[in-house]
């Protein structure tokens, strides 16, 4: 069995679980103090990682709990999402250097994406961020969210399926 | 560009029945440039830059993460350091031992003497008196406030003893001559 190192195998995660809080939390400060917890977490369970079938999957869920709880406690205090989102996307743009021009074209139609992704359910957002942007199979995805490989598809689905008429209604409200 | 391909991908795609290679190649259509694509195509290249777009964490998170987890596990070393401190047996009186239960002693002893006491000034109101004194008051009561039920009671008696006697004496023809 491969010995699993901090340095080298949890470490690395950082940006994967980083985005996951972001979809959830909306809000880069939060997302960046939930991938510290659940780093720290992670650490603090180090004598059960032999056991784990995936580093990666219990990280992602750990993640996902964590960002989950901030997001109820920001609710609890009444805290607005809709300002939240605001100012924790914009600095997401920024940090994103690899193609700037085109990027700057598209910056608003990329800002409406964001937004249309972040108005969907928590479940259905998270499947989609794990499979569209992070590439990961069902399986995973299943074993990260607790659910069947069954109800990752049907999330994956009805979040395209939205994601898709939405874009119909702007294309029709743009023309 | 086979742009049929890609619409039928597209297609698939949100239809949730792509692979995960197949969503690759879409992915990787999209990120290449989007100036000369059909309108259709063209529609989604934005939700698509969303998903090529990776944000990442600040270059200095991995310094901060390790310090961190070095500040744990300093923590920790002085927490198991401070478990594994060999324990020193400590010596205890018999008085401090039971200390704790001083207080419930006491509390016991005040209930008791409170009890004791009122008990005493309820019995010495009227109660506080042996059973044969209480049989002579009730005797010399009846004698002086009551003469006619003493009275009474003594012709009851002086009655049943004369009852008495009567049935004792047989009927004797010699003996009643004499008795009466």
């Amino acid at each position: 069995m491969k010995e699993i190192s901090f340095r080298t195998d949890v470490l690395p995660l950082k940006d994967e679980l980083f985005r996951l809080a972001l979809r959830i939390t909306l809000n880069r400060a939060d997302a960046e103090d939930v991938v510290q917890e659940t780093m720290l977490k992670v650490w603090n369970r180090r004598d059960r990682w032999a056991e784990l079938e995936s580093i990666e999957a219990f990280c992602l869920t750990i993640c996902r709990n964590l960002a989950l709880d901030k997001l109820k406690r920001a609710d609890n205090q009444n805290t607005s999402l809709g300002d939240e989102e605001g100012g924790g996307e914009e600095p997401a743009d920024r940090s994103y250097a690899a193609n700037p021009e085109e990027q700057a074209v598209q910056r608003d139609r990329v800002e409406q994406v964001r937004r249309l992704i972040s108005q969907l359910p928590e479940k259905q957002r998270t499947c989609m961020q794990l499979r569209d942007i992070e590439g990961k199979a069902y399986k995973e995805i299943a074993s990260v969210l607790a659910i069947t490989e069954q109800q990752v598809k049907v999330n994956i689905f009805r979040a395209r399926q939205t994601i898709k008429e939405k874009f119909q209604q702007l294309e029709q409200h743009g023309l | 560009m086979d742009y049929k391909y890609i619409e039928q991908l597209l297609d698939r795609y949100f239809q949730g029945e792509t692979s995960l290679q197949e969503e690759q190649i879409l992915k990787a259509f999209y990120a290449q440039g989007v100036e000369e694509m059909p309108e259709e195509l063209h529609r989604y290249a934005s939700l698509f830059a969303v998903m090529n777009q990776r944000e990442q964490l600040g270059s200095d998170f991995d310094e901060r993460m390790l310090q961190l987890i070095d500040g744990q596990e300093s923590q920790q070393e002085a927490r198991t350091v401070e478990l594994n401190k060999p324990v020193k047996a400590r010596t205890i009186s018999l008085t401090e031992r039971l200390r704790p239960l001083f207080g419930a002693a006491a509390v016991v002893a005040i209930l008791l003497t409170l009890g004791n006491a009122i008990n005493a000034s309820f019995k010495q109101d009227d109660t506080w008196i042996d059973a044969d004194e209480y049989a002579n008051r009730g005797a010399v009561q009846v004698d002086t406030n009551e003469p006619a039920v003493a009275y009474e009671g003594i012709s009851d008696s002086l009655t049943i003893v004369k009852e008495g006697l009567r049935v004792s004496t047989p009927p004797d023809s010699l003996s009643s001559g004499g008795i009466n």
